[in-house]
C-alpha cells in the first residue's frame, strides 16, 4: 500500500513537472521555502545480480524521493528539515526517515555552527550522494560512495563547526568542517542485509562518529583539493541463529568496533564545460563479536577518476574508472569459518568498474541518464560491496555488465 | 576661479563621476539602507555564494539574481567565475543539505531594480546602461593588493589655497582600468571634494601595465599640507 502511494506520487510529480516550481510561503512573517526531488531507476545486468535486486531480469526497484522546508528565522539563523524515503532492492523498503533537521547559525563567514541531524561532510559527494540531479552520473563511483552503505556515513545527530577563510596574496581560500555526533543505521541498510546471510539480524547498529574536512580552493582557477577523516565507535545488537545449534533458536549477538576510520583525499578541476574529479579512500573496520568469539578486520582501499563534459546545453557525457579492493582477516575461536582474504587480484576481493554515461536535461527540473557499467570482480566478503549472496545463489561470475537508466526530478 | 565656484564645480564633478565610474557590462545596485558605497569583489562573491550574509559594517544583505539575460551572464563571468548551471548546482546542493536557501531570482533589470529599491539590504546587478531609480550603485573593488603595476604615474596638483590653509587628507578613488592599461573611469569614494577633483584629474592620466581583463581598484592618495 505504502509503495503504491509513493509510486502514484512520483507519477504525479512527473506529470505536473511543468507546473511545479520551488514553492515559498509566509509563516509568521518569515518566508518558508519548500523543495523536493524524486528519482526512478532501472538496472539490467548480464550476469550477477546487483544491489539486492534481481537485475539479471531487469529491475526497477530503485526509487527515492525527498521533501524539505527551510526558513531564515534571522539574518544569520537558518532552520529546516528534510524527509527522505527510498527503495533499493531489499534495502530501504520505503521506510521514510528524517534525512536532516538543522539549525544553522553563521556568526561570520569564517565561523558558523549547526546542530541537529546534520549531513556529514566526507569527500566531494558524501553529503549530496542522494541528490542524483546534481551530477552527470546515475551512480556515483561505488568504490567510494556505495549506495548500499549510505547509512554508514550520510549523517550524524550532533553538531558541526564550519567556516570559510580567505587567504591573502591571492592564495585562494580554505573551507573547514569539524563535527561530532551519533550515527544510527536503518535496519534496512546493506550491512544488516549482508549479516542476515549469516543468520544475524540486527535490531540496532550505530555509535559515535566524529571527524573533519578541510578543502582548499587553490589559486589555480577551477582547482579544489581536500582531505577528510572520520572516526567511529560503533556497536550493534542483534539476534543470531548459531550454525552449531540451529534448533536452539535465536541467541543474543553483539559486536563492538575496535577501530573504524576513513581517510579520504580528493581533487576537483572545473574548466568551462569540463569537470574532472578524483578521490582516494582508505577505510579500516575492526570489530569484536560477542566478547571475542570472533574478531574481524576489513581493510578497503578505493579510488576513482571521473570526467564529464557538457557537449550541448542539454547534453552531458561522462566516464569514470573506479577501483575497490578489500582484504579481510579474522581471529578468535570462530576464525576458521572466515579465512583471511589478502589476494586482491581475485575477483572475490575487488570490483573494478569502467563506466560511461550520458545525461539529457529535458528542462531545468527533469533529466534522464543512461549509463553502462563494465565490472571486473564482485567483492564477495564480510563487508558489503554491492553484490550479495542472497541474490546470487548460483555463485558469482567474475564479471558483470550493467545498464542503468535513471530519471530524476527536482524543484 | 573663486573658491565657491571651484567648490560647485567639484560638487558637480562628484555627481557626474559615479556615472563615469561605471565599469564593465554590469553594475551592482543596492538598497539605499546600505551605507557602503563600494564593495570588494571577494565580498561580493561571498555574499552571492552564501558564505556571508552581511557586509563588513554588519549590515545584513540579501543577494538578488536574474534568471537569465546579458546582465546575469556578465555578472557570473566577472564576479562569480561560474556558469549558470554550475551556480544552480551549487545553490541546490546547499538547499538539499540544509546549508542554504535558494536566492530570489527575477526576470529582468526592471524587476531587480524594483525589488532592490523596496527590500532592505537587497543587493543585485543590472546592465550598466539600465536606469536605476530608487537604488544606489556600489563600486566593486578588486580584492587585495593592486595586481596591476603602474607604468606612468602623474602626481596630482595640490590646490594652493588648501595647502596654505593647511587642509589635507586622504582621498579614496575607485579606478577602473582597461585591459590595455588605460584608466577608463575614476570615481571619488571619500575625502575632500576639492582635493578629490585634483586627484581624479591626475589619476586619469595614469597608465598601468597590460592585463587580461578590466578591473577596478581602490587607490588612496594622501595630501599632506606640510612638505
Amino acid at each position: 500500500m505504502h509503495r503504491r502511494i509513493v509510486e502514484a506520487a512520483i507519477v504525479c510529480l512527473w506529470a505536473c513537472q511543468g507546473a511545479v516550481q520551488a514553492q515559498e510561503f509566509k509563516l509568521f512573517d518569515k518566508t518558508v521555502q519548500v523543495h523536493g526531488f524524486a528519482s526512478q531507476g532501472f538496472i539490467y545486468t548480464n550476469d550477477n545480480n546487483w544491489f539486492t535486486m534481481n537485475t539479471s531480469q531487469g529491475s526497477a526497484a530503485f526509487t527515492d524521493f525527498g521533501l524539505n522546508m527551510s526558513s531564515h528565522l534571522t539574518d544569520k539563523l537558518l532552520v529546516g528539515a528534510q524527509v527522505y524515503d527510498r527503495n533499493l532492492g531489499q534495502l530501504g523498503q520505503y521506510h521514510p526517515s528524517l534525512d536532516w533537521a538543522v539549525a544553522d547559525y553563521r556568526f561570520k563567514s569564517w565561523f558558523g555552527v549547526r546542530g541537529g541531524k546534520v549531513k556529514t561532510t566526507l569527500g566531494l559527494y558524501n553529503d549530496t550522494q542522494d541528490l542524483d540531479f546534481l551530477r552527470p552520473f546515475a551512480l556515483l563511483p561505488q568504490s567510494v560512495y556505495p549506495a548500499d552503505l549510505r547509512d554508514a556515513t550520510i549523517a550524524h545527530v550532533g553538531g558541526d563547526i564550519y567556516g570559510n577563510i580567505s587567504l591573502t596574496h591571492h592564495l585562494g581560500d580554505f573551507s573547514y568542517t569539524a563535527y561530532a555526533g551519533h550515527r544510527s543505521d536503518s535496519i534496512y541498510s546493506g550491512f544488516n542485509y549482508l549479516a542476515s546471510q549469516f543468520q544475524v539480524f540486527y535490531s540496532s547498529y550505530g555509535g559515535l562518529q566524529y571527524g573533519g574536512d578541510l578543502r582548499w580552493n587553490t589559486p589555480l582557477k577551477g582547482l579544489l583539493i581536500g582531505a577528510s577523516r572520520i572516526n567511529q565507535d560503533l556497536s550493534g545488537k542483534a539476534k543470531f541463529i548459531s550454525p552449531y545449534n540451529p534448533a536452539g533458536g535465536f541467541v543474543p549477538y553483539s559486536d563492538t568496533s575496535k577501530a573504524d576510520w576513513t581517510n579520504q583525499f580528493y581533487g576537483e578541476y572545473i574548466a568551462g564545460k569540463l569537470q574532472i574529479d578524483s578521490e582516494y579512500r582508505r577505510f579500516l573496520h575492526s570489530d569484536i563479536v560477542n566478547g571475542g568469539i570472533l574478531d574481524t578486520t576489513d581493510d578497503v582501499r578505493a579510488w576513482y577518476v571521473s570526467g564529464a563534459y557538457r557537449v550541448a546545453k542539454r547534453l552531458t557525457i561522462g566516464s569514470y574508472y573506479s577501483r575497490y579492493a578489500i582484504t579481510t582477516a579474522a581471529g578468535g575461536p570462530l576464525a576458521a569459518l572466515f579465512p583471511a582474504q589478502t589476494d586482491t587480484s581475485l575477483p572475490a576481493n575487488h570490483v573494478y568498474d569502467k563506466v560511461i554515461t550520458g545525461r539529457v536535461d529535458l528542462n531545468r527540473f527533469w533529466n534522464v541518464k543512461v549509463e553502462g557499467h563494465f565490472m571486473d570482480g564482485y567483492g564477495d566478503s564480510l563487508y558489503p560491496d554491492g553484490f550479495y549472496p542472497q541474490q546470487n545463489l548460483q555463485g558469482f561470475k567474475p564479471n558483470t555488465n550493467a545498464l542503468v537508466v535513471k530519471t530524476s526530478f527536482s524543484f | 576661479m573663486k573658491r565657491r565656484t571651484r567648490f560647485l564645480v567639484a560638487s558637480a564633478l562628484m555627481m557626474l563621476l559615479p556615472r563615469l565610474a561605471l565599469a564593465g557590462d554590469v553594475k551592482i545596485v543596492a538598497n539605499p539602507s546600505l551605507k557602503a558605497d563600494s564593495i570588494s569583489a571577494s565580498e561580493l562573491k561571498s555574499i552571492f555564494l552564501q558564505e556571508k550574509s552581511s557586509l563588513g559594517d554588519g549590515a545584513h544583505v540579501e543577494p538578488v539574481l536574474e534568471k537569465r539575460g546579458p546582465a546575469h551572464e556578465a555578472f557570473l563571468r566577472e564576479y562569480l567565475d561560474r556558469s549558470d548551471d554550475s551556480l544552480q548546482t551549487y545553490y541546490r546542493a546547499l538547499v538539499f543539505t540544509g546549508r542554504g536557501s535558494m536566492p530570489k531570482a527575477l526576470g529582468s533589470d526592471a524587476e531587480v531594480v524594483a525589488y532592490v529599491a523596496r527590500t532592505r539590504g537587497a543587493i543585485g546587478y543590472i546592465r550598466t546602461d539600465t536606469i536605476a531609480e530608487g537604488v544606489k550603485t556600489l563600486f566593486v573593488i578588486a580584492a587585495g593588493n593592486a595586481p596591476r603595476k603602474i607604468v606612468t604615474r602623474v602626481e596630482p596638483q595640490y590646490p594652493e589655497t588648501l595647502r596654505k590653509l593647511g587642509i589635507g587628507g586622504i582621498v579614496r578613488l575607485a579606478v577602473t582600468i582597461s585591459p590595455k592599461g588605460n584608466v577608463e573611469s575614476v570615481a571619488l569614494l571619500g575625502g575632500n571634494p576639492i582635493l578629490g577633483e585634483s586627484a581624479v584629474i591626475a589619476v586619469k592620466r595614469w597608465i598601468y601595465a597590460v592585463g587580461s581583463s578590466r578591473i577596478t581598484l581602490e587607490v588612496t592618495i594622501p595630501f599632506d599640507p606640510v612638505p
